[in-house]
């Protein structure tokens, strides 16, 4: 490991730390459904990076693993299962359906990946609503002693553990082998690398997550149409909140998801209804001029800081800045 | 034993007949020259070989085993890497991550990340690019890129390289050290089949030529014999020559 990485998982666990004081000194319950939120939304967003920034291929139907954690987990919790095992239930469900998807729809090539998983999350969420068109609500008892607190720990619990796997996988062989993909597939399969072995992995592990996420909301909502997590919009946020931030790097998403949900909830307030159309503009925004996201603007600060300092003749030191090992500044849609 | 055998490959798209019943060896250790006019199809050869193309007949056999329809990666675990006429680079990561991934990969992966960086470090330095190891692809040259690709094919450790015109565009001085490089390879006990439009190439480094013409295979033998072969010049200069 490298300095760089150390560092990394030391500011990475300190954050959570930080966070984990929260509860204790606010009882403000507006501040710890806005985090919870944000957990939520940077489990989303990082998984969804690890198949459409990392891997490369856009997946248009996260909110369909997404959906599938939540429907599992809140079933079986409510049924009376153990919440553990209803939790990894529901994160197991979507991986197996993402096999099932992803072996077809992986012989395709390009754009038939991104219409094939939007059509099947909408299938899934037709389905769904026709299924279950009643709100699910805890149970009285369940209601008169639900706490935030645990919610809140299991949200940034698992948060924790989304992000610190979506680090290993990034520095793993594994994620070169992904990246290689992304960058050119026939080259990567030409020196060895099985390109459908690692869409497939970068597939589970996002569905893995995903589905972790909506284990996690089925916990921590009081009440919600079951259906409500199928919603396309799960799907958009994540992709959106992802390219905001910085497609295919460890931090741009989580970055991207607190900006995302930040101001998703001030604009809310705001303008109520014009809020989509705002956050669609800024997101052909970030496309089109800073196509790295988010920490794009960062690596272009210290670019110019470098370039300065090279080109005044008092500072003769070279300074190479290293590149991290995922950033690219071309966005995976094309 | 041959390490390659390839024996009446076909492969045609739509109408045309882009290479048709070619066969030939590849004895291990050797250099072979794949030569021939734009379009006779030697870089299909090469594509057939490494499972970019499924040949309509023939087989290749490496290694006593017939490796058509094997999938790429298969092949080239079995010790078949490539470089690309058109070069495909892993353009948004470094030279050095491009090159791990021919080492984490290929045929023999490097038993941990700080071995294989260390190894792809020094190929990249054989080739050339020590201190761009860090650089962007995407910032490189199309020179540069190319030195990344062979020693990306280099890092997968294969027992038999192919190179798609690696020295088209250089000065005769980088011919010369091109050649210097992949005499070098060949020491490393990899056998080469490299396709090349230079004459001098050919005729320096080549231990057999093979001459495809409009898919079909004119003539086999030594550098020398080739460049004397009518048949050979008739096909490159017109009747008039030969």
């Amino acid at each position: 490991m490298s300095r760089r990485d150390i560092a990394f998982i030391i500011s990475t666990l300190i954050a959570a730390a930080a966070l984990a004081v929260v509860p204790t000194i606010t009882t403000k319950e507006s501040v710890i459904n806005l985090l919870v939120l944000v957990y939520i939304y940077v489990m989303m967003a990082s998984s969804w990076n690890i198949i459409g920034g990392i891997a490369g291929q856009v997946n248009l139907g996260h909110a369909a693993f997404f959906g599938l954690g939540s429907l599992v987990s809140r079933i079986l919790w409510t049924k009376g299962w153990p919440l553990s095992i209803s939790l990894i239930l529901g994160a197991l469900v979507p991986v197996a359906f993402a096999l099932l998807i992803g072996a077809p729809s992986f012989k395709l090539r390009g754009v038939y990946f991104a219409i094939g998983t939007l059509a099947m999350a909408q299938i899934l969420f037709i389905t769904t609503r026709n299924l279950f068109p009643m709100i699910s609500s805890l149970p009285t008892e369940a209601l008169s002693t639900y706490s935030l607190a645990p919610r809140y720990y299991m949200a940034l619990g698992m948060t924790l553990l989304t992000v610190l796997v979506v680090f290993w996988l990034s520095r793993s062989r594994w994620g070169l082998g992904m990246v290689a993909v992304r960058e050119e597939t026939s080259a990567a399969e030409s020196l060895g690398v099985s390109a459908l072995q690692h869409k497939l992995l970068a597939l589970c592990l996002s569905a893995l997550f995903a589905g972790l996420a909506g284990g996690v909301f089925a916990y921590y909502s009081a009440g919600y149409y079951l259906f409500f997590p199928f919603f396309p919009t799960w799907t958009f946020d994540a992709v959106m909140a992802t390219y905001i931030g910085g497609t295919g790097t460890v931090i741009g998403p989580i970055i991207g998801a607190v900006f995302y949900v930040l101001v998703k909830e001030i604009l809310a307030l705001r303008f109520v209804e014009l809020h989509p159309f705002i956050f669609g503009t800024l997101f052909i925004l970030v496309v089109l001029f800073l196509p790295g996201g988010m920490i794009q603007i960062w690596s272009r600060l210290r670019r110019l800081l470098v370039r300065k300092s090279t080109l005044a003749p008092s500072a003769a030191k070279e300074e190479q800045v290293p590149e991290t090992n995922m950033v690219h500044d071309r966005p995976a849609v094309e | 034993m041959p390490l390659l055998k390839v024996e009446g490959l076909s492969k045609s798209f739509g109408g045309l007949q882009a290479v048709s019943g070619v066969s030939f060896q590849v004895a291990e250790g050797e250099i072979l020259g794949l030569i021939g006019p734009n379009g006779s199809g030697k870089t299909t050869v090469l594509n057939l070989i490494t499972g970019f193309l499924q040949p309509n007949a023939g087989a290749i056999w490496f290694c006593d085993e017939n490796v058509v329809n094997l999938p790429r990666h298969q092949i080239c675990r079995r010790g078949i890497a490539r470089t690309f006429q058109l070069t495909k680079p892993f353009l948004n990561i470094t030279a050095l991550e491009n090159v791990l991934v021919g080492r984490m990969y290929g045929r023999q992966p490097a038993p941990s990340r700080k071995a294989a960086e260390e190894e792809s470090l020094a190929l990249l330095e054989r080739v050339g690019l020590g201190d761009k190891a860090h650089s962007l692809v995407k910032d490189l040259s199309l020179m540069q890129r190319k030195k990344v690709e062979l020693a990306r094919a280099l890092a997968a450790k294969p027992k038999l390289l192919l190179l798609d015109e690696i020295m088209a565009g250089l000065n005769p001085a980088e011919v010369d050290d091109a050649m210097h490089l992949i005499r070098e390879i060949r020491s490393w006990n990899i056998t080469l089949i490299v396709v090349e439009h230079i004459v001098k190439a050919i005729l320096g480094l080549c231990d057999r030529v093979v001459v495809l013409n409009m898919g079909e295979k004119i003539a086999e033998g030594a550098p020398q014999e080739i460049v004397h072969d009518p048949h050979v010049i008739e096909v490159y200069l017109g009747k008039v020559y030969a």
